[in-house]
C-alpha cells in the first residue's frame, strides 16, 4: 500500500527568517491524520535566512537528525558540542534525558535548506549524546547511503539511533533508478528533498512523501531532467 | 506535552550565570517540564558594554541565542528560574519588579540562584520574588560542581511544582 503526502497538503509555517513545511503534526500545525509514522514524528522542510535560526530551546527523547541540502547549520548545545553542518555531511543528536541546543544558518549572506527529521527512541531516558559526520556525495549517488541506523558499528559509517529503523539517502540522476527490497512485516517512507522520482509508478516531486506498507520492493526512479534528492526511512 | 512549565530567566554578561541557567533548564527538562529560556536585557548602556569587548562578544552571542522575556511568560510559568550573576542583581531585580499582580503569581515558585550561591545578589532577589507574590525556594544544595548543582536545583523545583499542582488540583 502507498499512502501519498503532497508537498502542498502539508503544515506550513511562516515566520519571516523562517519558512519551514510540516509533513507531519509539528508546533502550530496540528492535524490528528499527520501525527507522524511508525517511529518518524517529525518531518519538517526548512529554510532559514541568512543569520538567523533556531534560539536555545529543550527537548526530551527524541533522535534529531539534520540533513544539510544547501547552506550550512551552526550546532551548539549543552553537552558542549558546537558543530557547523554541510550537505554531505549528518548530524545525529539523541536528546535522552534532557538537553539544549541552538541551530542557526551559519552563513550572514545566504540562506539554509535543511530537513530535521525527529524519531522516537526506543527506550527514554538515555544518557544524551552528539554525532556528526561526512561522507563522499560519490556514496549516494545512484544508491542508498546509510546515514542513520541501529548499528553500533556499520561500513561505511552511519550514525547509531536508538530506534530500530534506518535512514538512507540516494541522488538519482534522470532515468537512473535503485531497486530495494522490503522487508516482511516493515515499513517504508520516501520523501523527496529535491527534484522528482517515481516510485513503484507513484509520481513524486519535491516535498511530496510517500507511506510505504505491506509492499516487498521499491522501484525508485529520478524523473526529473536534472539530478534529484531522497530520503528513504525503513521502519518497524 | 509535561504538565509543569519552567521559565528560565537569566542576566549574564560573561557566560557564568547563562551556564548554571542552561543546567538548571537541563534539570527541569530531565524532570519532564516543557521550558522557555530568556535572558534579560544589561541596565548598562552600549557605550559601557563596548569598553570591556569579552562582555559585548558575549552579549552578541547571547542576543542571538535567546529572546528577551516576554509578557505571557510569567502566566505560562509554574516555576521561573531566576538565574544572576554574582556582582549584579540589578536585573533580575527589575524583572521581579516587572512581574503582573500579585493575585497571579501567588503560589507560582521562584527559583533565585547565583555562582557560588553568594547570598549578597540572591537576597535582593529573594525578596523581590517574594514581593511578586512567588513562593521562594532558595538553591542551596550539597553538590560541589555548580553545573551538577544547578541540574539537581531544576529537577528539585520542577518536581516540587508538580507537587503543589497535584495538592491544588
Amino acid at each position: 500500500m502507498l499512502t501519498l503526502r503532497k508537498a502542498e497538503d502539508r503544515g506550513h509555517t511562516d515566520l519571516g527568517w523562517l519558512n519551514s513545511y510540516h509533513t507531519f503534526s509539528f508546533g502550530g500545525y496540528n492535524d490528528p491524520k499527520h501525527m507522524g509514522f511508525r517511529a518518524l514524528r517529525v518531518l519538517n522542510d526548512d529554510r532559514v535566512a541568512a543569520g538567523k535560526g533556531f534560539g536555545a530551546h529543550g527537548h526530551r527523547d527524541m533522535e534529531i537528525l539534520s540533513y544539510v541540502i544547501d547552506g550550512g547549520l551552526a550546532h551548539k548545545d549543552s553537552m558542549g558540542e558546537q558543530h557547523v553542518l554541510g550537505p554531505n555531511e549528518v548530524q545525529a543528536m539523541s536528546a535522552g534525558s534532557g538537553v539544549i541546543h541552538s541551530e542557526f544558518n551559519a552563513s550572514a549572506t545566504s540562506p539554509t535548506h535543511f530537513l530535521q527529521i525527529w524519531i522516537i527512541p526506543a527506550v527514554e531516558d538515555l544518557k544524551p549524546s552528539y554525532q556528526q559526520f561526512a561522507y563522499p556525495s560519490s556514496e549516494k549517488r545512484g544508491a542508498l547511503r546509510l546515514i542513520a541506523g541501529p548499528d553500533r558499528t556499520s561500513n561505511p559509517a552511519a550514525a547509531f539511533i536508538n530506534q530500530d529503523a534506518r535512514m538512507y539517502a540516494a541522488v538519482l540522476g534522470a532515468g537512473d533508478s535503485i531497486d530495494q527490497a522490503i522487508r516482511p512485516g516493515r515499513h517504508a517512507w520516501v520523501q523527496v528533498a529535491t527534484g522528482a522520482i517515481d516510485v513503484n509508478g507513484v509520481a513524486m516531486k519535491e516535498g511530496d512523501g510517500l507511506a510505504v506498507s505491506e509492499e516487498t520492493s521499491l522501484r525508485l526512479r529520478g524523473s526529473n531532467a536534472g539530478e534529484s534528492e531522497l530520503l528513504l526511512f525503513d521502519l518497524a | 506535552m509535561s504538565d509543569v512549565n519552567v521559565l528560565v530567566v537569566f542576566y549574564s554578561r560573561y557566560g557564568n550565570a547563562e551556564r548554571i541557567a542552561l543546567a538548571t533548564g537541563v534539570g527541569a527538562i530531565q524532570a519532564r517540564a516543557n521550558i522557555r529560556l530568556r535572558r534579560v536585557a544589561d541596565h548598562a548602556d552600549a557605550k559601557t558594554i563596548d569598553a570591556t569587548p569579552a562582555w559585548r562578544e558575549n552579549l552578541d552571542r547571547m542576543n542571538r541565542d535567546y529572546v528577551a522575556p516576554r509578557p505571557a511568560d510569567p502566566q505560562w510559568a509554574d516555576v521561573t528560574v531566576l538565574a544572576t550573576p554574582p556582582d549584579s542583581c540589578a536585573e533580575i531585580e527589575s524583572y521581579c519588579a516587572s512581574l503582573p499582580s500579585i493575585a497571579s503569581m501567588r503560589g507560582k515558585i521562584a527559583a533565585p540562584l547565583a555562582p557560588r550561591d553568594e547570598e549578597s545578589a540572591l537576597k535582593p532577589i529573594y525578596a523581590a520574588a517574594a514581593c511578586a507574590g512567588m513562593v521562594v525556594v532558595p538553591a542551596k544544595t550539597e553538590s560541589g560542581d555548580p553545573i551538577a548543582a544547578a541540574r539537581e536545583y531544576g529537577q528539585r523545583v520542577t518536581e516540587m511544582a508538580r507537587s503543589l499542582k497535584k495538592l491544588s488540583a
